[in-house]
């Protein structure tokens, strides 16, 4: 194969894509290992090759001697088509090796919009897309990451989930496989142990009922399991495996730089993100821990730019202190520190100073709502005042750019909304007139962008219709004609994107049909707007006979079973209906650090719910 | 002034895919994670000094690679080498490191072996023909057509393992550069058959015929 593939390379892009041998790569003897891992990011290589989680379990699982992990993504078009003409099945970047004989085949999943690509690479790898078509000839599929925490539309497809940090339960399921590898491994045995294992979803081992209307009657464990499935956390931080090194690609990739995660979790509860409720409680890592890591990484790979990673940055509680000891080396190393957007208010003069000799990163704020009554009907804490200081001050010192994150479609917005948009924008530009020493010759640039709102699962918004395709295009329409300026450039996210991202999101496993039937018609990489059709998407879900507004569009009752009911985040029920009641009465709700509300995370008894406040 | 040290070094196997753009980074990165002390230019964007003499194509081979780069310090060039092979990729080895005497100006000729799958007497029949057309880009983005016969007028052929094995210098200089593939195209088009065709660099040569270095 190996030959052929050589032949292969270059008649396509960026064949460093496909080759493997990037520095840091991890190269085993197949035979000495118990355990072979497919780990298969569903995009292409620049993207996959730039998320953080699979490079720390990448890391995680060569470091332990028996197992051999290797990274695969999802081919681009010209490669796909030499791949299938000359019989090449999916292969390993590192071994070279086809995934069809290895172990384990593993899914993260980022993104509803990468499903098609799931089934698409299990096409390519030659094996059979339902669970119940594989044998013990074939790889175990399992999946993880965030969507996990929905995984039903996916539910026939892979023999089990991971749900939260996967750290230590990944290794326990390979543990446990090598056990009954050793006495003789039967798939549907092994499988009912796996179930037992906290942070273990197996699907076939949970039968899903429907009343005649469509939604859920019931979710009903089979064979003895547990009635629900309650994810992992890693308790300490500080002492949980992190890479000291990444493999570093050749090509450009999306994020080329060394990543230092500094904490898990956001304190904030912003109502829309599911992010703020699914990685629940915050735990930090601590100044000493991220400072060696940061620098660990930096050494082992040569990346002349190394970015801390979090959600909502600057609620580290050491962050002051942090940059500090980064730049103390970073500095004399020609490092640079890139930082998401910060309140910048909050530091000194001085390290402001030093941050500034860096490279910047683009002054970005994300009000996500443009009044302030819908953004305290978001639980958004972020005030005009607030916005409008720190950009004065950004502009006093510079700067000419901003970009300003928005939503449309928010529940209880109106077209009121919408204007406040434009005006907030239209603030922004003000205050860059409005500053005495403003470069000469120099506009001001205020880039919005509008996305739209796509319901959750586990957000306290699970229950909320999504407004319809008419109803967002007439929005967006309104705020192009809300804009009266040419300093603000304004783009938005495809509504019927979100619309599909909507349907799979709080989609059950009915939609495992969808998605088959989509795979069967050749849909692949859809998150790519060259790729997705909507038009033939609308058509499968019509030959289905379902309704892609039954699950994005209609208002869900509070009692309905939900497809995920079954899995437990931590957070509960209760505490996202008392938080889904608040936004409709635009109350906020303090963040954790002021004061905890209660939402069922204190159950692990770890980071801010556990902190003195 | 800053002493200029130019490192010899190879690129082959996996790292024949890897474009010039990306080696000028994944160089840029091994002098880091050596921790050479590199001199870097002054200015707001501060970025090491490194330059390649003459960029390799995209699936070739080479054992004559050059690159260029500053210290802001001495070092001993032999621990240069033992540092950078430490934390090169695969495919990727410096060979040697000196001091720069040659301006890259004065590169003027590259040596190529040819690895082809046909018979030797098919390449020496194309070698003795009147003459050898291929279309060939201009500097000026259009293309024209060119006898490439007498720049193969040195060319040595043997047979090797799988075919052909051609061993030519070509030029190799800002003022003209004839990349050893337009002799495959014109090889395919002679023959009406397609062959495959292995390059391997072999060494860069000044005017007078010394080495580059
Ligand atoms: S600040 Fe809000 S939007 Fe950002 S991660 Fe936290 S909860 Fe989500
Ligand atoms: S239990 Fe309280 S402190 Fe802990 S995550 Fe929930 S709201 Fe925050």
């Amino acid at each position: 194969m190996n030959k052929q593939l050589e032949s292969l390379f270059l008649q396509v892009q960026k064949p460093s894509r496909y080759t493997g041998g990037e520095l840091n790569s991890v190269t085993k003897n197949k035979d000495e290992v118990a355990v072979r891992f497919a780990f298969c990011f569903p995009d292409l290589y620049e993207v996959g090759m730039s998320h953080l989680g699979m490079k720390i379990l990448y890391s995680q699982f060569n470091n332990e001697p028996d197992v051999w992990c290797e990274r695969v993504f999802t081919p681009d078009s010209d490669m796909e088509a030499l791949m299938r003409q000359h019989d090449i099945p999916l292969y390993g970047l590192e071994s070279r090796d086809p995934i069809r004989a290895f172990d384990f085949i593993g899914f993260t999943l980022q993104y509803e919009m990468s499903y098609t690509a799931v089934l698409h690479m299990l096409d390519l790898a030659g094996v059979p897309l339902r669970a119940a078509d594989r044998d013990e000839g074939f790889p175990l599929v399992v999946a993880g990451g965030p969507c996990a925490c929905n995984p039903e539309p996916l539910a026939d497809f892979i023999d089990l989930f991971f749900l939260g940090e996967g750290e230590e339960v990944d290794l326990e399921v390979i543990n446990l496989y090598k056990e009954h590898k050793a006495k003789g491994y039967n798939k549907k045995a092994f499988l009912r142990a796996c179930a037992d294992i906290e942070g273990v979803y197996v699907p076939s081992l949970y039968d899903v009922s429907y009343n005649e209307d469509g939604t859920v009657a019931a979710i009903t464990p089979l064979d003895g399991v547990r009635p629900t499935v309650k994810k992992r956390i890693i308790k300490d931080l500080n002492n949980c495996y992190y890479p000291d090194s990444f493999v570093v690609p050749y090509t450009d990739i999306v994020f080329d730089r060394a990543q230092s995660e500094i904490f898990r979790g956001c304190i904030r509860g912003c109502r829309f993100c599911q992010a703020g409720f699914i990685y629940r409680p915050v735990r930090e890592k601590s100044v000493d821990t991220i400072d060696r890591q940061s620098h660990d990484l930096c050494r082992s790979t040569g990346y002349e730019e190394f970015s801390l990673s979090s959600l909502s940055t600057s609620d580290y509680t050491h962050l002051e202190e942090l940059l500090d000891r980064l730049l103390d080396w970073a500095e004399p190393e020609h490092t640079n520190i890139s930082l998401p957007s910060l309140r910048i208010d909050g530091f000194s003069e001085e390290l402001a100073n030093r941050l500034n000799v860096l490279r910047r990163a683009g002054l970005t704020f994300a009000p996500e709502a443009g009044t302030q009554r819908l953004r305290d009907a978001i639980n958004k804490n972020l005030t005009e005042e607030e916005i409008l200081e720190t950009v004065s001050k950004a502009f006093k010192g510079g700067w000419t750019a901003v970009k300003l994150y928005f939503m449309t479609g928010l529940p209880t917005e109106t077209l009121e909304d919408i204007e406040g948009i434009a005006n907030l924008g239209q603030k922004v530009v003000n205050a860059f007139y409005a500053n005495p020493d403003k470069p000469k010759g120099k506009g001001v640039t205020v880039s919005v962008s509008a996305s739209c709102f796509v319901p959750k699962p586990f957000t306290p918004f699970q229950w909320e219709p999504q407004d319809t395709l008419e109803q967002l295009q007439e929005k967006q329409q309104h705020l192009v004609d809300s804009v009266h300026t040419k300093k603000i450039s304004l783009s938005w996210h495809d509504a019927k994107t979100s619309l599909l991202e909507a349907v799979l999101a709080r989609g059950d496993r009915r939609l495992c049909r969808v998605l088959e039937e989509a795979h069967k018609r050749g849909f692949n990489l859809d998150s790519w707007s060259e790729h997705f059709d909507f038009d033939s998407w609308m058509q499968v879900f019509a030959d289905c006979n379902l309704d892609p507004a039954f699950y994005a569009n209609r208002r869900r009752p509070y009692e309905e079973i939900l497809p995920w009911d079954h899995l437990d985040y931590g957070v509960t029920k209760a505490f996202l209906i008392r938080e889904n009641k608040l936004a409709h009465e635009a109350t906020t709700t303090p963040n954790c650090r002021q004061a905890c509300s209660g939402c069922g995370a204190a159950c692990w008894k770890e980071g801010v719910c556990v902190e003195n406040r | 002034m800053l002493k200029t040290v130019r490192l010899v070094f190879s690129k082959t196997g996996r790292a024949k895919y890897v474009s010039h753009l990306d080696l000028v980074r994944t160089m840029t990165r091994a002098v880091r994670r050596a921790e050479i002390p590199l001199w870097y230019t002054e200015g707001f964007n501060r970025h090491p000094y490194l330059t390649f003499a003459a960029p390799l194509s995209l699936g070739f081979e080479s054992v004559a690679e050059t690159m260029d780069i500053r210290l802001e310090e001495d070092m001993d060039y032999a621990d240069l080498v033992a540092r950078l092979n430490a934390v090169l990729p695969e495919g990727l080895q410096v060979l040697s490191a000196a001091e720069a005497v040659a301006k890259a100006g004065v590169l003027s000729a590259a040596t190529y072996r040819l690895t082809l799958d046909c018979p030797a007497e098919t390449v020496q029949a194309a070698l003795a023909a009147p003459e050898l057309l291929v279309e060939k880009k201009t500097k000026k983005k259009t293309m024209k057509t060119i006898d490439i016969l007498p720049h193969f007028a040195s060319a040595t052929v043997e047979t090797g393992e799988t075919g052909a094995v051609m061993t030519v210098s070509l030029p190799c200089s800002s003022a003209e550069t004839v990349n050893p593939s337009l002799f495959l195209t014109a090889l395919n088009a002679f023959t009406g058959h397609e062959w495959t065709m292995q390059v391997l660099r072999l060494g860069l040569f000044q005017a007078d015929g010394t080495p580059f270095a």
